[in-house]
């Protein structure tokens, strides 16, 4: 329940815009964003609203830290970007795994830690066979979400940090075993990968070794569509990655396989990154920080007159002063 | 939702259309935070109706919510010219409150930069809903191509409004009209100083002309 009325406690779903037209029940237009999940992490500042966390088994537990919010993160990416570049032309994943995958996409609270990967895997541009032998090791469920299977800006800061950038390298390398097996993200970012793959020379630019690699035992370079970023759009899932909104002006073209914000607590910088994901209008970067849309400002018929910081928002709905003139 | 705001935007199109006559046009002052802008409204103000609109500051973001100076009558050449002045927040696409921590508390500098976020939602708001004409101010010393002055522009024209683009702080030496003149060679622009009051006449010229 992201948005909820602050007074009579009516809550709409992610993604939902029925809120901009005031809450149907009591007509108020004061709402407050809460986040599927990370509930934990929201500095209790909205410790008032609605006390149980459908999500918190994926955030309660820092022991599961690294792997959950990995799972997290990528169910995140793949219910928003479905069909990110590399996406399109993979092999049609059995009809089992795509229930995994909508299930994941239609409700990410009800979607196990570490299964949260599965819809990535089966999204992935993947051969069958490589599928099967992820299926087949646990660990390499997280293989399969390279950069390349996220839009540019998307795509992971090589000076992420390091404790999850180690994991997911790591699995990254048992799975193509790489020679190169790094560890070192930032070592890792300054240059390609050395191992051969010059078949993927003519999407070198969008997709690194590694994910050339796989996906070249199924696609050829020639079929990959050339830039698509329609994916997401209309997607109501907006489960952000929470380096998302710091990360966006990374270059595209480093070779990181993967940065996960380790197992650092998800803050009220990821609920932010999730409010802005719904308005697109003013982004809260922090409190006192914000980047505007303006053409967004300019379009949109409501607009958001007061902003506060613990996620709460009042917007201006256009049909309440109606019903303000007649009381 | 959207068919009674359309309802409601072309009931109040017709309803400004039909008075167009007997009420002054509402000039918009917009441009990026610190060109200047309150200095502007309040000169204009001063000049004709002996009160100021709003406070001026040097540091960026001292307008937060739009203010009007209703029915400022402009005299040239013998006939008289009756506007609105809306001065509007700086727009601008980010705000960041570390700006202003060097001139107040950290607190006061937050508040100020959520105000000013807010006051752009509202001035863009504005510009879609409720001015006749706008009145584009730039720093004469700065870039005039921003992502903000392209954009701003670009929503004026196509809307049709008509606009005047004031290169302000000509006093200062940096200061180049031409710069101005070129970036937006389409309208026309008129150099001042609004702080020392140089080529007010020309001004005063132009908003009769192109508001009147």
């Amino acid at each position: 329940m992201p948005h909820q009325c602050t007074n009579c406690g009516h809550t709409f779903p992610d993604g939902s815009k029925e809120m901009l037209s005031g809450c149907p029940d009591c007509g108020g237009n004061k709402f407050q964003f809460t986040p599927n999940s990370d509930r934990s992490a929201e500095d209790g500042a909205d410790g008032d609203a609605d006390p149980e966390t459908p999500a918190a088994d994926s955030t309660e537990a820092e022991a599961d830290g690294v792997a959950s919010r990995a799972a997290e993160t990528v169910r995140g990416w793949v219910s928003s970007e479905p069909t990110d570049e590399s996406a399109p032309d993979a092999p049609e994943p059995p009809a089992a795994d795509r229930s995994t995958a909508s299930a994941g996409t239609a409700d990410p609270q009800s979607t196990g830690d570490s299964r949260g990967s599965d819809p990535t895997r089966n999204e992935r541009s993947t051969s069958p066979g490589d599928r099967d032998r992820a299926s087949d090791d646990e660990d390499d469920s997280f293989t399969e979400w390279p950069d390349s299977a996220r839009r540019p800006e998307d795509r992971s800061s090589p000076s992420a940090e390091s404790t999850a950038g180690n994991v997911t390298d790591d699995r990254t390398g048992s799975e193509l075993n790489s020679s190169d097996h790094r560890t070192d993200p930032i070592a890792d970012a300054s240059s390609e990968r050395s191992e051969p793959d010059h078949e993927t020379a003519a999407v070198a630019d969008s997709e690194d070794s590694a994910q050339a690699s796989a996906r070249s035992e199924v696609v050829p370079a020639d079929d990959l569509p050339t830039g698509s970023d329609a994916a997401g759009e209309g997607d109501p899932i907006t489960e952000v990655d929470p380096i998302d909104d710091g990360g966006s002006e990374e270059t595209p073209d480093h070779g990181r396989v993967v940065s996960e914000p380790s197992g650092e607590q998800p803050s009220i910088e990821e609920l932010r990154a999730e409010l802005n994901e719904q308005f697109e209008s003013i982004k809260i970067l922090r409190p006192g920080q914000y980047e505007l849309n303006l053409m967004e400002l300019y379009n949109r018929d409501e607009y958001i007159i007061s902003l506060q910081e613990d996620g709460r928002y009042v917007i201006d709905v256009p049909e309440s002063w109606h019903d303000d003139a007649d009381e | 939702m959207g068919l009674l705001t359309g309802l409601k935007d072309s009931i109040s199109r017709v309803t400004d259309r039909l008075f167009t006559d007997e009420q002054p046009k509402r000039i918009g002052i917009y441009g990026p935070p610190n060109a200047g802008k309150t200095t502007l409204a309040n000169r204009i103000a001063r000049d004709w109706t002996g009160d100021a609109v709003g406070t001026e500051s040097h540091v960026p973001h001292e307008t937060r919510r739009a203010r009007r100076k209703e029915d400022v009558e402009i005299e040239r050449d013998g006939r008289s010219v009756s506007i609105d002045i809306v001065d509007t927040p700086g727009v601008t696409t980010k705000v960041d409150y570390e700006e202003f921590t060097d001139e107040m508390e950290e607190d006061d500098a937050i508040r100020r930069s959520r105000e000013a976020t807010e006051g752009v939602a509202e001035a863009m708001h504005w510009l879609r809903e409720d001015v006749d004409g706008v009145i584009y101010v730039l720093d004469s010393a700065e870039d005039p191509i921003t992502q903000v002055n392209t954009m701003l522009i670009g929503i004026i024209e196509s809307r049709d409004l008509p606009v005047l683009i004031f290169a302000n702080k000509i006093d200062l030496d940096e200061a180049s009209v031409k710069r101005i003149e070129d970036a937006f060679p389409q309208h026309k622009t008129v150099p001042l100083s609004a702080k020392e009051g140089q080529n007010m006449d020309e001004v005063y010229d132009n908003i009769a002309e192109y508001f009147g």
